[in-house]
């Protein structure tokens, strides 16, 4: 059970009406034991929080925090122990996976294939979920592939092998696979971990636009601090399994909260836009 | 970008039919007896309209009596053997994985060997004991697919590595049990070497080869409908399941359905080897992994493959025979590596 | 109602969402007559079973009894050896032999006439190699076969597959097996199957000349101790026969004794049991007599095998492979043998004994070369290493 005071939200925040948020996680939380009667190796504690169309949620924390944890209990890898996960006010509990994957789109890091395929076969997988289970993809699908592919700026790549693509091309058309999925909700786990900058803010600001034209709703994992000031519109503070904080980065990135969370000496400033931004001091 | 299409299914399909029929017309032809192009149309006629007397000749009573019946249980065991490897390269995310890895034809074999033990104690008729291994043979088939369904298990679902350790382990288990038996016991199982490499040359009753046939399309059927899903397993299987795949529900049906169908093969035709391995993997080079044209397509190259091998194995060295699996494996092991090095490059 | 409940789950398409993709989606049109139209399952299912039952409506037609070419209407109902009841034309005219030792048995009853095919391995005697073959032992041609039209068809069980018999069976060609464990049953067997090819007196002859000889021997024999040997059938590994092989049984006729008392057919022997045993004779069976020394030499001087007294004092015993064919010849074999083990019981020799066992045991053919004593072609044309090709099974 949680410490009232290290959730409390900001009281600036009023609280949202049920009706416009998209994604509603409420009390969830999860424990996971490699054997039936010892104790958990990890609990994820009740955490809340909730988003709306169009809106970007980073889960922030150092590792070992719980964030791939939620990720996956809000994308339905795993089972909650306690509380629920409402999508568009349907319990994502109780969808089947076909169903499921027409709302939320996860996209990966990285996709290893057995077999070789081409960039404009792997994007069409994403329409796997729509229509019945033994069909051949219609025109439509090849239409929404393509305009997926489009969207993130890989049209030129459509005819191209995927083990011929660069890094970065790839973690473009896994991303339009995703959009392909035309979901409501849009998953990502670290996506930045092994892109270099340039990368990093080209596939952040794509996010951006692509949420706000198509209204999706983006909850990205990470622990880079300052992309997450930068894009996201709420953030999850997260630290050892517990929510500590949810809210607009503006009330997250506290310097006292953020030291004691990243463990390291931190200075937080106000950027021009109105957005923080954290630098690492060196030595103690 | 151009997607699959069913008519572009058919139509790889009706190539290879095409192929298939050329095939068993040079199976028919040929043989230790030659026939006539022309006498075998005109035999053929007959049997179609079912003028059976009338076919006279010594040559018309061998196609259709001996060479027809055996060219027909090598289109099914082929069939199933290339569907069933298929299947399973797809469900173990492994492309060396072939119908026996899950211990299937041992099961099989264990199951026949017990059955000609059994034989001379039970006083049957001729036409049940001519039924009596493929019978065995079946169950024990069936056994081990249950057996190495519990074994796979991890949480209640089939797991992939799971499932092929515990079908591996299994198999070599067998293995040891049937050469055990084969060296302790006096009996007459030196006919069972011979089809343990693979033996198309015992005809069956009408009974088995419906069985047989129903059995293939049931279970391929069943393949089928999940052939969609297969694509995306390949991609692995946290993915799929993010795609919108039931995986728990796809292995399982791909497992049962491809086991069965291996069991069928390998208990009226012995383990022939190479089939359910090399086949798909020709027709991946040809016409691509996805499986909603590679499972019909492996279907009809397997039929066409054993065929082949089989006429082969009758006239190489006529009068007297090879096993079927003997020359799947002269030809198929070079052509493994073959493709095995076009892969890497 | 499964259907209604994914309708309601799925909610209204969000409407934000296509307008979306719509968005960008300007330059592009929709050209309908391009559109795939969803193919269901089930229909390619009945193609495919409509097909399939065409395909198969051929065999249906076809599983019937092929016409017998000769009408023969009489029929003796016959047990053979292995309990099969057998349906055997009268008179047989024509016979398909499946083993060599069968064959021969056929030329010593005078029906060679009647053989009209025999096995690639069937050798003996010489004039039996120009007759039609139908393949090998376990895998002959089916096609072959039934091209010959024979009357009957002779197998041994333990040799020939069970297979062959059910194919043959389906096709409605009569099928002999014979399965004789000791001479006593050789000799019976060689009278019955004489019976049931229609020619019974030559049968009782060739049976009372075997007995004949065999009684000679045994008199000649006297109360001589048997020696005791062991019978090698293959060397690496080491192989002999069982109790209930008709060699066996041979071998005691001959003044011998097995030292393998087992009951597998072909037991793998254990070196260590022979030197503790210590045989009084080694005795092997070829066809080739004359590599014999040149390769017992090189199996002398293999580690244990040193150590057996028989090796070391030369005791073999070298006689041809008409010992490990079941036929009237085997006992020329044991006699030979007999010669061979017991030397002083044959001071005088027989008349014609010695000529009959030469032309039995045919001069040494055109020299091979050099190759190993225990060729797997000797002694597969009989007895076949059981072991050969399973090495590989699964």
């Amino acid at each position: 059970m949680s410490n009232g005071s290290a959730v409390a939200r900001n009281p600036n925040d009023a609280p949202r009406a049920s009706s416009d948020a998209r994604l509603s996680v409420e009390q969830v939380s999860y424990a996971y034991s490699a054997n039936p009667a010892q104790a958990p190796l990890f609990t994820l504690e009740a955490t809340s929080f909730q988003a709306k169309p169009g809106e970007i949620v980073a889960i922030l924390g150092p590792n070992a925090s719980g964030k791939s944890t939620l990720l996956k209990l809000i994308a339905g890898e795993l089972a909650p122990l306690s509380g629920r996960i409402l999508l568009d006010g349907f319990v994502t509990q109780s969808l089947t996976p076909r169903t499921r994957a027409q709302r939320i789109a996860v996209v990966q890091q990285e996709s290893v294939l057995l077999f070789p395929a081409r960039v404009w076969e792997f994007v069409l997988q994403g329409r796997h979920s729509h229509g019945r289970s033994l069909r051949f993809e219609s025109a439509d699908d090849v239409l929404i592939a393509r305009n997926a592919l489009a969207q993130v700026g890989a049209a030129a790549l459509s005819g191209r092998w995927m083990d011929q693509i660069s890094g970065g091309e790839k973690q473009r058309v896994i991303l339009a696979r995703a959009l392909a999925q035309q979901p409501l909700l849009l998953l990502l786990d670290e996506p930045t971990l092994h892109l270099d900058i340039a990368a990093q803010v080209g596939l952040l600001d794509a996010l951006r636009r692509l949420a706000a034209e198509n209204r999706y709703t983006v909850v990205v994992v990470t622990h880079e601090l300052n992309l997450a000031a930068e894009y996201a519109d709420q953030v999850v503070l997260m630290q050892r399994g517990r929510c500590l904080r949810v809210g607009p980065p503006a009330s997250i990135y506290q310097r006292e909260l953020l030291e004691q969370v990243f463990q390291t000496s931190l200075a937080v400033e106000f950027g021009a836009s109105g957005r923080p931004r954290v630098t690492v001091l060196s030595g103690t | 970008m151009r997607p699959l299409t069913i008519q572009r299914v058919f139509l790889q399909c009706s190539i290879l039919v095409v192929i298939l029929f050329v095939v068993v017309v040079i199976a028919l032809k040929f043989g230790a007896v030659p026939v006539s192009l022309y006498a075998l149309g005109h035999d053929l006629l007959r049997v179609i309209f079912g003028q059976t007397s009338q076919i006279s000749s010594d040559y018309g009573l061998i196609v259709v009596n001996i060479r027809l019946p055996r060219i027909l249980l090598g289109i099914i065991v082929g069939a199933c053997l290339s569907v069933a490897g298929a299947s399973f390269q797809a469900l173990l995310r492994n492309p060396l994985a072939d119908p026996y890895v899950l211990g299937v034809s041992s099961g099989a074999a264990l199951g026949s060997i017990l059955a000609l033990i059994a034989e001379p104690h039970l006083s049957l008729s001729p036409a049940f004991a001519a039924l009596l291994t493929p019978m065995g043979a079946f169950f024990g088939a069936a056994a081990t697919i249950t057996a190495v369904y519990f074994l796979g298990r991890r949480e209640g679902q089939i797991d992939s590595n799971t499932l092929l350790l515990g079908g591996v382990i299994t198999a070599s288990f067998l293995s040891a049990v049937i050469m055990f038996l084969m060296n302790t016991l006096s009996g007459n199982l030196r006919g069972l070497a011979f089809w343990l490499e693979g033996d198309l040359s015992t005809p069956l009753q009408k009974s088995v080869y419906w069985f047989l046939s129903i059995g293939f399309f049931v279970a391929a059927g069943a393949i089928y409908t999940t052939a969609a899903d297969l694509n995306l397993l390949l991609a692995g299987e946290k993915e799929a399941m993010h795609l919108g795949v039931d995986v728990p529900r796809v292995r399982l049906v791909v497992y049962v359905a491809a086991s069965f169908l291996t069991g069928l093969a390998v208990s009226v035709s012995g383990a022939v080897g190479y089939v359910g391995l090399i086949v798909p993997h020709v027709m991946r080079l040809i016409f691509g992994s996805d499986h909603r044209t590679l499972l019909p397509t492996a279907a009809l190259g397997g039929a066409i493959a054993v065929v082949g091998a089989d006429t082969l194995a009758r006239t190489v060295v006529a009068p007297a025979e090879l096993a079927v699996g003997a020359v799947t494996a002269i030809v198929g092991a070079p052509l493994f590596i073959y493709l095995l090095r076009k892969r890497l490059s | 109602m499964a259907r209604a409940l994914r309708e309601k789950e799925r909610g209204p398409t969000p409407q934000s969402v296509s307008w979306g993709f719509f968005v960008a989606l300007e330059e592009y049109e929709v050209r309908p007559e391009t559109i795939v139209k969803d193919v269901t399952r089930p229909r390619t299912v009945i193609y495919a079973a409509i097909i399939s039952l065409c395909a198969y409506t051929v065999p249906a037609h076809a599983q019937t009894e092929p016409a017998t070419s000769a009408a023969s209407p009489a029929f003796r109902q016959v047990i053979d050896e292995t309990g099969r009841t057998v349906r055997v034309p009268q008179p047989v005219r024509r016979i398909v032999s499946l083993v060599p030792s069968l064959t021969e048995t056929v030329y010593a009853l005078g029906l060679q006439d009647n053989l009209v095919g025999d096995t690639d391995y069937c050798d003996y005697p010489p004039e039996a190699q120009k007759k039609t073959k139908v393949g090998g032992i376990m895998n002959p041609s089916l096609e072959e076969i039934v091209t010959l039209h024979p009357d009957l068809v002779l197998m041994k069980r333990g040799l020939n597959r069970i297979e062959t018999a059910q194919a043959l069976d389906s096709l409605g060609i009569p099928v002999y097996g014979t399965d004789p464990h000791t001479v006593d049953e050789i000799i019976t067997s060689v009278k019955k199957l004489a019976d049931v090819l229609s020619a019974p007196e030559a049968g009782v002859s060739v049976a009372n000349d075997m007995h004949r000889r065999l009684d000679d021997l045994r008199q000649r024999l006297g109360s001589a101790a048997a020696k005791r040997v062991l019978f090698v059938v293959w060397t690496q590994p080491l192989i002999s026969v069982g109790k209930d092989a008709f060699i066996t049984d041979a071998l005691r006729y001959a003044g011998a004794s097995s030292i393998v008392d087992s009951e597998q057919s072909w037991p793998q022997v254990n070196l260590e049991e022979v030197v503790r045993l210590q045989p009084d004779f080694l005795v092997f069976a070829t066809s080739h007599a004359e590599d014999a020394p040149h390769e017992i030499e090189r199996l002398a001087a293999l580690p244990g095998w040193r150590m057996l007294e028989a090796v070391s004092n030369h005791r073999f015993a070298v006689i041809s492979d008409a010992v490990n064919r079941p036929a009237p010849r085997i006992v020329s074999a044991i006699e030979d043998l007999a010669r061979q083990l017991h030397p002083d019981a044959f001071a005088e020799k027989p008349d014609g004994g010695k000529e009959r066992m030469d032309k039995e045991n045919p001069a040494p053919k055109t020299k091979s070369p050099a190759r190993a004593y225990f060729h797997p072609l000797d002694l597969r044309k009989e007895t076949a290493n059981p072991r050969g090709c399973c090495v590989c099974a699964l």
